[in-house]
């Protein structure tokens, strides 16, 4: 894991990504609870409050693994690198408002977000809008969950 | 060669003659360079135009869209015509929709588009358009911009009046230009008999207006041998009643140019086509054996199909008193429009010095009256001053095409002279006359045959381009003319360059279809028996000789992207899905070699069938053809083909292998 933490280190050292930018972006704090306990402000992106529950919701998770294996699972996989970051523990890392609003706006949080920004600059491809609705999206975020729990 | 002398001699005189009664029309080009005419059609960087103007392909088979004013070509929509910019006839799920009764036709002739309509005013859910060559009638759906079904019209020879609609859509028209023997009857006749044999079907197809835009063959009258030019529909008073031109009453079958040009006046064919459709109840519909394509493109399952019909109704005028009556128009008639408020009926005469207009309540009072010159064929011809409201005198040589503005005044183009004339439709009355540059043919004003135009332009189509553009070889792009008719004079203030060679366009309003237009075809609706709902559903399968290659692609990469076990003699199908679901992301996909078709283009949650048939042994690399990030070119793959002997297993390097 130190490795994982000073390989970034050097890579937005390498790409100019203020340290400001790595502390908010969170990306070397990987904690065990889920990112909801951080209340981290939501800064950009059209969806501002997701209810969760601390349990799974098991159906809305089913759902949620039919869309991610249509839509999302061609650049992301749960633990390694792919086109995408792996998404396995991403719900530990952020927040839900900003895993729903990387679903649904899209272009919007790589404009505006730093984290998203730097990232862009390990990936070199920027996540296409995937058209999915805001129901479909708050299932991927619970099926999501589920992987971070297991 | 003494009598070619006094034909070339006597065409001379009149000629001349007709120019002297006219005036000169002016051919000068620097009468219309005022130094504003680019400010009125200038649309700024990054600013949409106010209108599409959908303009015909003409041989190209095609449909070209345009912005107005500023003469932008955005697409041009495949109909007729394999295109290889659209992989449209080149796919496996495309092909069916070349189908026709004489097999697959890859290349048609396109003349004239209709917008679809509702109570007479543009509607915005459907473009048709005709085939000239093989008879047919193709619908567009607006919301994709592609053609969505095919239907080819029977016992026709050349499909030229077509394909005009009622004012709510709910026919759609095809006319014989050329007479023809019935095509499943006794076809196997001498040309000879042309009087006796021959005959012109008027077809009347049937759309599902109120949902599907659907079309299926309603019925056929079966008119005498002449050749049935163009057409148009009543509107509000004379709903229910369509006009046919037709030329060559003396019924020649040779040299026409000069054997149909004897008599003063052919006919305009006014046909009661709800009169029609009471006879049709009545049982007086006789089915006639026949064969003709039907095929339609569902956009759930992203594919075409073509199914082969049997028989059409049909009617003879004769059994049928009161369905149909001729109206005589002077010299050669093309064009017959209809003004807004479908009283008036403007004829164009390709060798006419007049454009007659005929009242619709004089052409009901004289066939009350029974005001008739004798019949045709047992059809009525009424007496050409009872139908008539007046005659535009002087107007110019070879009226062809007539369109409308809101208020009051016609727009004829006319060949001979060059030129586009404005005139009063009451009082048919000159108004103005602007040069064309060369020979316009058809022209459109937005909505210009609605009940309600926008009379804000008129474009007009040009058959002569000669020294307007820069020289491209002996094959000269084609040219369209744009008129601000908005002031009481024409004012040309565009030239632009135009595919094919637009015969019949139609315009409107830019926020009738934009509203409506789709971005990318959802991925969970994808139907198509070859999808791949994602990476996981990324496989190979072999049934056979035949492989089937379950592929998806997103931004930038294939997967499967190595395939091994191909043997020669294997006919290898790529079903590649698009898993994008973002707006403007097509993928292409191009395979080195192989047969039958080699390229495919995919747009946004669709899936396309490559039939890909290798002929050697090799390893043929895949990319993306179609620029789609900055790693477009990582974009790539393998498939490897052994001999047909080998042992090698189909295998592939998919997700669901691991």
């Amino acid at each position: 894991m130190k490795y994982f933490y000073y390989l970034f280190m050097l890579f937005f050292v390498a790409t100019g990504c203020s340290n400001n930018d790595q502390q908010n972006n969170g990306e070397q704090k990987l904690s065990n609870t889920e990112a909801v306990a951080t209340k981290e402000p939501v800064k950009h992106g059209k969806i501002q409050h997701v209810d969760i529950k601390p349990e799974i919701d098991k159906e809305m998770a089913k759902q949620g693994l039919r869309i991610f294996d249509v839509t999302c699972t061609s650049c992301h996989k749960y633990d390694e690198r792919y086109v995408g970051p792996p998404l396995g523990d991403v719900t530990k890392k952020r927040t839900p408002e900003y895993v729903m609003n990387m679903i649904l706006d899209t272009e919007n949080m790589i404009e505006k977000d730093d984290t998203v920004k730097c990232l862009l600059q390990t990936y070199l491809m920027k996540m296409p809008n995937m058209q999915v609705d805001e129901k479909d999206a708050r299932s991927v975020l619970e099926h999501l969950r589920e992987v971070a729990q297991q | 060669m003494r009598k070619a002398l006094t034909f070339i001699a006597s065409g001379a005189i009149l000629t001349a003659l007709l120019f002297f009664m006219i005036g000169c029309p002016s051919t000068d080009k620097s009468v219309v360079n005022d130094g504003n005419q680019g400010n009125a059609a200038f649309v700024p960087p990054g600013k949409h135009d106010d209108f599409y103007a959908f303009m015909s392909g003409g041989f190209s088979g095609q449909i070209g869209v345009y912005g107005l004013p500023s003469g932008r070509l955005f697409r041009v929509i495949p109909v007729f015509s394999q295109d290889a910019e659209k992989g449209y006839g080149y796919a496996e799920e495309t092909k069916p929709m070349f189908n026709t009764s004489h097999g697959f036709i890859p290349w048609d002739d396109l003349h004239h588009l209709q917008l679809s309509k509702t109570k007479g005013e543009l509607d915005g859910r459907w473009l048709f358009a005709n085939a000239n060559n093989t008879p047919r009638v193709a619908r567009i759906d607006l919301r994709t911009f592609r053609t969505v079904e095919v239907l080819e019209i029977p016992n026709t020879g050349g499909n030229h009046a077509s394909p005009f609609i009622t004012e709510n859509t709910e026919y759609i028209v095809s006319a014989s230009r050329f007479s023809i023997p019935s095509e499943y009857g006794n076809s196997d006749v001498p040309i000879e008999t042309y009087k006796e044999n021959f005959k012109g079907a008027l077809t009347f197809i049937k759309c599902d207006n109120e949902k599907s835009g659907a079309m299926k063959l309603g019925f056929q009258i079966l008119m005498p041998g002449f050749n049935y030019d163009l057409s148009r529909a009543g509107k509000d008073k004379s709903h229910g009643w369509f006009f046919f031109t037709c030329y060559n009453s003396e019924q020649a079958n040779t040299m026409l140019e000069v054997n149909a040009s004897q008599k003063d006046k052919d006919f305009i064919a006014a046909v009661n086509w709800k009169k029609a459709e009471e006879y049709l109840a009545q049982g007086k519909g006789k089915a006639m054996k026949s064969q003709y394509a039907h095929n339609t493109y569902d956009e759930t399952t992203h594919s075409a199909k073509s199914e082969i019909l049997s028989e059409v109704i049909t009617l003879d005028p004769a059994d049928c008193p009161g369905m149909v009556y001729f109206i005589p128009t002077p010299k050669s008639p093309h064009g017959c429009d209809v003004d807004p408020t479908g009283e008036y009926i403007a004829g164009g005469g390709k060798l006419a010095s007049v454009i007659p207009v005929y009242s619709f309540t004089k052409i009901q009072k004289a066939i009350a009256d029974k005001k008739f010159d004798g019949d045709f064929a047992g059809i009525p011809v009424l007496n050409y001053a009872a139908a008539l409201h007046g005659e535009v005198k002087k107007p110019g040589l070879g009226p062809l095409h007539t369109e409308f503005d809101e208020k009051g005044n016609a727009y004829t183009s006319f060949f001979v002279s060059s030129e586009i004339v404005k005139w009063n439709v009451k009082e048919c009355k000159v108004l103005d006359r602007a040069p064309t540059f060369y020979s316009v043919g058809h022209l459109l004003v937005p909505g210009g045959d609605c009940r309600t135009p926008a009379g804000k332009y008129v474009v007009a189509m040009n058959k002569i381009t000669k020294d307007r553009y820069l020289p491209t070889g002996p094959e000269l792009t084609q040219s369209a003319q744009l008129y601000d008719i908005s002031g009481e004079k024409m004012k040309l203030i565009l030239d632009f360059p135009t595919i094919g060679e637009p015969h019949y366009a139609q315009a409107c309003p830019a926020e009738l279809l934009t509203k409506n237009s789709v971005k990318s075809f959802k991925l969970l609706e994808n139907k198509h028996p070859y999808v791949a709902l994602g990476e996981k559903e990324a496989r190979v399968e072999r049934k056979g000789n035949d492989v089937h290659i379950y592929m998806t692609s997103i931004r930038s990469h294939f997967m499967p992207d190595n395939v091994e076990g191909i043997k020669l003699g294997d006919i290898v199908y790529f079903h590649v899905t698009n898993l994008e679901q973002d707006w403007d992301v097509p993928h292409g996909f191009a395979v080195k070699g192989g047969a039958d078709c080699t390229e495919l283009l995919l747009m946004p949650g669709e899936t396309q069938t490559m039939k890909w048939i290798p002929k050697a042994t090799g390893v043929y690399p895949f990319y993306c053809t179609d620029f789609c990030s900055a790693l477009h070119q990582e974009m790539q793959g393998y498939i490897r083909v052994s001999p047909a002997n080998s042992s090698g297993e189909l295998k592939a390097n998919t997700i669901a292998k691991k």
